[in-house]
């Protein structure tokens, strides 16, 4: 047992055409127990960016305060939104400060730039970036989310078809671990609006 | 893996006299993952039972064509993943078996009756069990595709799909949704021979992609009425 | 987090480190982390250095990131490729990269390798082995080309080739065999991809392309993806869903404001 499966939980993020997309599932449990079917681990951060906690569900809060407040502070000093790359770098740092002594998360920043470029990264608990042009994922869930997603993903989808590819992919991953599920939620970031839905899924 | 055969290690609270000089443990830890994914589907008609060919350890390729599925009789073919001597073993053993049948009974065994062997065959080393994760997939007596898994200490069941080995983990999720339609409202058209294949073919890719233990070659069996047919194609080198 | 709203000066902040250690004796086995799992690679020629790298990622036996950049920049004329754990890598480069960049705003002068080797190794030691960055540092500065590795605990050595990570074994071979006094460019170059690519092929922890850096007097030149030698295979099939296949529980739209009337400033 490790703390990053403690709680369970997936998040995975896709890039489409002009547009990106993030899902999570919604269990919070403490070990095989499931406490709670509303925990979504995804938080938005600016209205086009979006943030990924998976891990421990104590640092998962901790931090998405951490990253709100951050987050403020840049848009006071700096009179603008902060920028999905820029929040990612924020991210980073915050992490690898606490090098040896890390929270247990597992990050994804998901957004479109001020230009509507899509943004996904991923990061390991201290802080290593891995920016991809197609999927990132994390979580419990993370090797049956790779699995799928290598498959799945195509470029350029639109919205709609992409809000398809992410939310199969999570499904029928969710499905297949035990710390992972109790419903899903997709966030589409599109140049005009933010979609969210809520997936019907097995809820066992 | 390691063997400490010939010598009892006696750990520090052996040295130190605490525990009275007695030995109080014995090292001894003989498997080894040697990784590898495989991968059965069965149809109306048909199954298909498909493994890679590398063999590896730690972060060593100790062979790149090395078969993990063998062929047993003209209905059933028999892939396992986990600890390769064992998987050798156990193959063999098997085959060995069958012949005996074969002589004893003057035919050849069923898929049903191979399943069976294979689990008494595991549970036989209960204590010690080959660690090997066995798949089976043929037709079986109504000439219906069939795939069993079966764990390491023989335990057994049906299954329209079914992923072992290091990959599997990454590869049950996909092949749920495109096989068995999970998660899909919308689409559940039986899967022809062929599309099975290339889904096969795209699932090994996307997990070579992304599992370091899976690549190299995969060799696909396909079982029809017909017998057993074999097909190559290439995976990831690296 | 009285501790978050404090501005904080920089250094690491060890406040989760007494719970780590909590759970860890109750048992818990602490998450893996990103490791490079890498073939680096450098090697000196006739008028200058190459560096190469592989680009995969791992964690555990999975592949994280399948495009990693491995050679970081230090200066304009010094390269550093990493191994060990990725974070490390990637942080300790760019804060010796920062504190260059500064000592060349006040001083008006060229990077020399031996301040950034000497940063580097310092850094390194003060942290005892705690930082898992192994680093093959190149550049060219008026001593002419140099290369030297250096470990986690702080040690350094001056070679005329150098490999390290879990691929360096395969790529040492090529090198040994190939490598001569006054390589020409492009020979050199060869060597080290081949070095890469043995790598690449041999060990699992490497994997997908070759990154090259080559520094030479006043020039440098990165050659990013020099080889492919995995290509990827196009699909067999198509996976694209029909749109409605997912069911829906709950569906709220939040509509942004598209700004089109003039042109906002630029700020950034």
């Amino acid at each position: 047992m490790s703390p990053g499966s403690y709680n369970g939980g997936a998040v995975v993020a896709m890039i489409g055409k002009n547009c990106v997309a993030i899902a999570s599932d919604k269990r919070f449990g403490v070990q095989m127990q499931t406490i709670g079917t509303e925990f979504s681990k995804v938080f938005p951060v600016t209205e086009k960016s979006y943030v990924g906690l998976p891990g421990l569900t104590t640092d998962t809060q901790t931090l998405q305060e951490i990253f709100r407040f951050k987050a403020n502070m840049y848009k006071l000093r700096e009179e603008r939104e902060i920028e999905p790359r820029t929040l990612s770098k924020l991210v980073s740092s915050t992490l690898y400060e606490r090098r040896w002594g890390p929270y247990f998360v597992h990050p994804l920043v998901a957004g479109l730039d001020k230009n509507n470029q899509p943004f996904i990264c991923a990061m390991d608990l201290i802080g290593c970036i891995t920016e991809t042009c197609d999927f990132v994922v994390g979580g419990t869930s993370e090797e049956n989310l790779f699995g799928i997603c290598e498959s799945v993903w195509e470029p350029d989808l639109e919205p709609e078809d992409l809000f398809e590819t992410i939310s199969q992919a999570l499904l029928c991953s969710i499905d297949r671990d035990c710390f992972a599920g109790w419903g899903a939620v997709v966030h589409v970031i599109t140049p005009e609006r933010v979609i969210t839905r809520t997936l019907k899924s097995r809820m066992d | 893996m390691n063997f400490v055969p010939t010598a009892l290690e006696f750990d520090t609270y052996g040295q130190n006299g605490q525990n009275g000089g007695v030995p109080t443990s014995l090292y001894f830890d003989p498997y080894d993952n040697n990784g590898g994914t495989a991968l059965g589907l069965s149809g109306e008609d048909y199954s298909i039972v498909a493994s890679d060919t590398r063999q590896s350890s730690g972060f060593d390729i100790y062979s790149r064509c090395d078969q993990k599925a063998t062929k047993l009789t003209e209905n059933s073919v028999l892939a396992l993943g986990g600890f390769r001597a064992d998987g050798r073993s156990l193959t063999k053993r098997i085959i060995q078996r069958m012949e005996w049948y074969r002589h004893a009974h003057e035919k050849e065994m069923s898929f049903r009756a191979i399943s069976q062997l294979l689990s008494v065959t595991l549970y036989s080393r209960r204590f010690f069990p080959y660690y090997a994760f066995s798949l089976l997939g043929g037709l079986d007596e109504n000439g219906k595709g069939v795939v069993c898994s079966f764990d390491s200490v023989g335990s057994y069941h049906d299954e329209p799909s079914c992923v072992v080995g290091s990959g599997s983990a990454l590869m049950q999720s996909f092949v749920d949704n495109q096989i068995a339609f999970h998660n899909q409202q919308v689409n559940n058209e039986p899967i022809s021979l062929e599309k099975a294949i290339r889904i096969v073919k795209d699932s090994f890719d996307g997990v070579a992609e992304r599992d370091i233990y899976t690549g190299d070659s995969l060799d696909i069996f396909i079982i029809t009425r017909d017998g057993v047919t074999t097909e190559q194609y290439p995976l990831r080198k690296d | 987090m009285e501790t978050n709203i404090i501005p904080r000066k920089g250094g690491f902040n060890f406040d989760n480190y007494k719970r780590n250690l909590f759970l860890e004796q109750k048992g818990l086995t602490l998450p893996k982390v990103t490791k490079t799992g890498t073939t680096i690679v450098g090697a000196l020629f006739k008028d200058g250095v190459v560096l190469g790298a592989d680009t995969r990622a791992t964690g555990g036996s999975i592949v994280q990131d399948k495009d990693i950049i491995k050679i970081s920049y230090i200066a304009p004329n010094i390269y550093c490729c990493g191994a060990g754990t990725a974070a490390d890598t990637l942080f300790t480069t760019a804060l010796i990269s920062s504190q260059l960049e500064l000592h060349r705003l006040t001083t008006g002068r060229q990077s020399r390798f031996n301040s950034a080797e000497t940063m580097l190794k310092q850094l390194l030691f003060r942290h005892q082995g705690h930082i898992g960055a192994a680093l093959i540092l190149g550049g060219y500065d008026i001593n002419g080309p140099v290369l030297a590795h250096i470990y986690p605990h702080g040690s350094s050595e001056h070679h005329p080739y150098i490999t390290m990570g879990s691929g360096s074994l395969a790529a040492v071979s090529v090198l040994e065999t190939r490598w001569t006094k006054n390589l020409e460019r492009q020979d050199a170059i060869d060597m080290v991809k081949d070095a890469v690519e043995a790598g690449i092929f041999n060990d699992l922890g490497s994997g997908s392309n070759v990154n090259l850096v080559v520094i030479e007097k006043n020039k440098t030149e990165s050659l990013r993806e020099y080889s492919k030698p995995t290509p990827h295979h196009p699909k067999n099939c198509d996976y694209k869903y029909k749109r409605g296949t997912t069911a829906i529980l709950k569906e709220s739209i939040k509509d942004l404001v598209v700004v089109t009337d003039g042109e906002a400033m630029d700020i950034s």
